[in-house]
């Protein structure tokens, strides 16, 4: 500290400035840059452009494809195969994992860092904090889907080639109708991506932890997939989280149906309020007091 | 300066389950004013400024900041009023500078400029590009300064700003502290250390266990501060003790192998005089804490019965 | 309870009561729509596994499939999830013969299936085509679909 020191500080109040409101946009910026500095999301974005060249060039190399898995059998017949069998892969745990790798660590680490006193003594409101993470995290995870479809059906297309797809009732459909299904069928992912977003966002506001917060939407996910997989448990089905990411499979059949599609629709959006509202409400009402 | 006080708290109360954190706390703080808040770690001063801030809801009382409360006017309740709270933290993966600029645009604006010059205050112009991960405490801790002011406050609100710095940190801390309160600002500065507190602040409240035990001014504290204690060694002490029964105005007692004096100046001059007389040699006599210290031990430590009956411990006396 | 909390959890289990309501009824998965499936894939398959051997003039109508299933037995109830579907599907072929093979199902819960038919009626898992080359036999085991509502 120099004599001067004085001098500045008189220099640097202008008593009466901080009055001014920052918008939620505002935040909302700051939350994305925020997210720009961290590695864990730069190298899950990278990751989600690098994966599924990988993934396709190792199963293009298989001499037994995966019958398993629905289009599994079909990746060497055409480009358009592979993309629809990553997405119902994908959907087991890897959507709710990578959303998760966000949305459960974007309040959790306020927590962990202690910063939440840091950022809610300056003039912006819970609120506008609540929403500025939440929206940061769905646009994360919407990057993250939309950069698995591009780099999915970009490498596969160009790897295995463009030829006419099967479609779920044996039916041939020729290339530039194939496309459109694929791209089509990528986007009902995004409903229950949400869904799984805030998931991990009650998960994140409510443990406090980023492991709880990073870990349980994929625990939640799979526990989802086994109870969808069981017989009897129709009822219950309907309402899992995970059931909406197989509605795509109405698009490929001969006669196309949308009821799952509808009802995925309404489930997401059931489970994306719910888990926002609690979490909200929780955010609102905690008490501060670590850091 | 405006007759809104900067704090109006009146019996603000905070609970966690069976414990009382905070019990009925009430305390004015004038626009201009250098305040104190006193009292050991557990005191409640931490959880008060959390509630100040709007951090903490608390279960009862009002809690007016520059005129605003938190139920009627949310976030503006902070307009005008910046500090920080136990050890300031940032965003370790992110820069000094970056931090700064972050904290301007969640305040509703960013100021290059004036951010060049909280950094300049603080003196950590040269780092401001590095990582705060790898700031030292007292690097973070004037940052949290600088945060601060970037806020241009009108209340600017301390918590333990010298907590844990080396002592040339705390130095360095107290200059910068002293001269942010010689500038004007309204600051309130919270702290175990008496030290800390009264040389800059013109009131103090001292907390413990959630409650008010002495509210006033530094002065009329300084009056009702007890004798100072000295600590006396000499060549043979059991007969020194012996020396100092009957005596007015004077306490000795045997203390970790030394006596412990304590008295008027003129009831310790005429004893030390009677014990050279009676043939003991003095080995060392010191001081053993500064009366306000004393104090403020007696104040937060003892049980409350041993307080001195006359301190004021009402709240309202507290207007300067 | 805060009010947004209460709109939002009442709003959250009005849509979720909407959603499970729409699709009551039970299981998806039932011996008509299996049934009705099931040919209709095969249809398209023969008709792509004929055009693969070089055969021609065959249709999805030409063949006619139709396919007859049955879960776990007589005293299982025909409908729901599992591995344990026998169908028994019956078509016309490009010199209109009449066949029937028992196809092996394995139905799931989300409203796919898996099927396999006998190799003397589909042919093996590659088949060759009119160039000489050996290529997957599209009957052989093939996936499915069908409306879980219709």
């Amino acid at each position: 500290m120099t004599a001067t020191t004085s001098a500045r500080i008189r220099e640097v109040r202008r008593p009466g400035a901080a009055n001014r409101r920052p918008g939620t946009p505002t935040a909302l910026r700051w939350e994305l840059r925020k997210l720009a500095a961290q590695a864990r999301a730069r190298y899950t974005l990278l990751g989600s452009l690098l994966a599924p060249v990988l993934l396709v060039l190792v199963l293009d190399g298989q001499q037994r494809p995966p019958k398993d898995n629905i289009y599994g059998r079909h990746i060497h017949d055409s480009g358009y195969a592979m993309p629809l069998l990553v997405l119902g892969f994908a959907a087991q745990w890897v959507f709710p994992l990578l959303t998760a790798l966000v949305a459960g660590d974007i309040f959790a680490s306020e927590d962990q860092h202690g910063t939440w006193k840091t950022v809610l003594t300056r003039s912006v409101s819970r609120t506008q904090i609540f929403w500025a993470k939440t929206v940061a995290s769905v646009l994360f995870a919407l990057s993250v889907l939309l950069l698995l479809a591009a780099s999915t059906i970009t490498a596969s297309s160009l790897i295995v080639g463009r030829q006419s797809l099967v479609g779920l009732t044996g039916q041939l459909l020729p290339s530039h109708a194939a496309l459109p299904l694929v791209l089509a069928s990528w986007a009902t992912a995004i409903a229950p991506l949400i869904g799984f977003t805030a998931v991990a966002v009650l998960l994140s506001v409510v443990s406090r932890n980023p492991a709880v917060g990073v870990v349980g939407p994929v625990v939640i996910g799979l526990v989802m997939q086994l109870a969808g997989s069981l017989g009897g448990l129709d009822a219950v089905r309907h309402l899992l989280l995970t059931t909406p990411f197989e509605s795509w499979h109405g698009l490929l059949t001969e006669d196309r149906f949308s009821g799952p599609l509808i009802d995925g629709l309404l489930v997401s959006a059931g489970w994306t309020v719910v888990c926002l509202a609690v979490a909200y409400a929780v955010l609102r009402r905690r008490d501060i007091t670590g850091g | 300066m405006s007759d809104i006080l900067a704090v109006n708290a009146v019996d603000v109360t905070k609970r966690y389950g069976a414990l009382t954190a905070v019990d009925g706390i009430s305390m004015a703080v004038a626009q201009g004013e250098v305040y104190g808040v006193l009292g050991p770690n557990g005191a409640g001063k931490t959880t008060f400024l959390r509630m100040l801030f709007g951090l903490i809801r608390p279960d009862g009382g009002t809690l007016q900041v520059l005129g605003r409360t938190w139920q009627r006017d949310g976030t503006r309740a902070l307009d005008g009023v910046a500090g920080f709270l136990e050890s300031p933290r940032f965003y370790p993966y992110l820069s000094g500078r970056v931090n700064l600029e972050l904290l301007a645009g969640l305040d509703g604006g960013d100021a290059p400029t004036r951010i060049d010059r909280v950094l300049d205050t603080v003196d950590l112009t040269g780092r401001d590009r590095d990582k705060v991960g790898g700031y030292s405490f007292g690097m973070r801790q004037r940052l949290g300064v600088a945060a601060a002011l970037l806020r241009e406050p009108r209340l600017l609100v301390l918590d333990e700003p010298a907590n844990g710095l080396d002592p040339a940190g705390i130095r360095d801390m107290r200059a910068l502290v002293g001269q942010l309160a010689a500038s004007g600002l309204t600051v309130l500065l919270s702290s175990h250390d008496m030290g800390e507190v009264e040389q800059i602040c013109d009131n103090v409240t001292i907390m413990r266990t959630g409650t008010v035990v002495y509210h006033g001014t530094i002065a009329t504290l300084r009056e009702q501060a007890p004798e100072p204690a000295h600590r006396l060694s000499t060549s043979d002490d059991q007969s020194a003790l012996a020396l100092a029964a009957g005596r007015p105005g004077l306490t000795v007692l045997a203390l970790d192998g030394a006596l412990a004096v304590r008295g008027s100046l003129d009831a310790v001059d005429a004893y030390l005089s009677a014990v050279v007389r009676h043939g003991l040699a003095l080995r060392a006599l010191s001081l053993q804490e500064a009366p306000l210290q004393s104090l403020f031990f007696m104040l937060t430590e003892t049980s409350p019965e041993t307080v001195p009956g006359s301190l004021d411990r009402s709240p309202t006396g507290a207007r300067p | 309870m805060h009010p947004i909390l209460k709109a939002a959890l009442t709003g959250g289990l009005a849509l979720a009561a909407a959603a499970s309501l729409s699709g009551c009824g039970g299981t998806g998965v039932t011996r008509p729509r299996l049934e009705s499936a099931l040919a209709a894939t095969f249809a398209n398959l023969y008709v792509q596994q004929a055009g693969i051997l070089g055969y021609s003039g065959v249709s999805v109508a030409q063949i006619a499939a139709s396919a007859a299933c049955d879960k776990g037995g007589p005293r299982v109830a025909d409908a729901g999830p599992g591995a344990d579907w026998i169908c028994l599907v019956t078509f016309t072929d490009h010199k209109q013969g009449t066949h029937q093979g028992k196809f092996e199902v394995q139905a799931k819960s989300n409203a796919c299936f898996v099927a396999g038919g006998p190799s003397k009626l589909v042919g093996l898992t590659t088949i060759t085509d009119t160039h000489g080359n050996d290529v997957p036999n599209p009957v052989f085991e093939f996936d499915g679909c069908f409306d879980p509502r219709a």
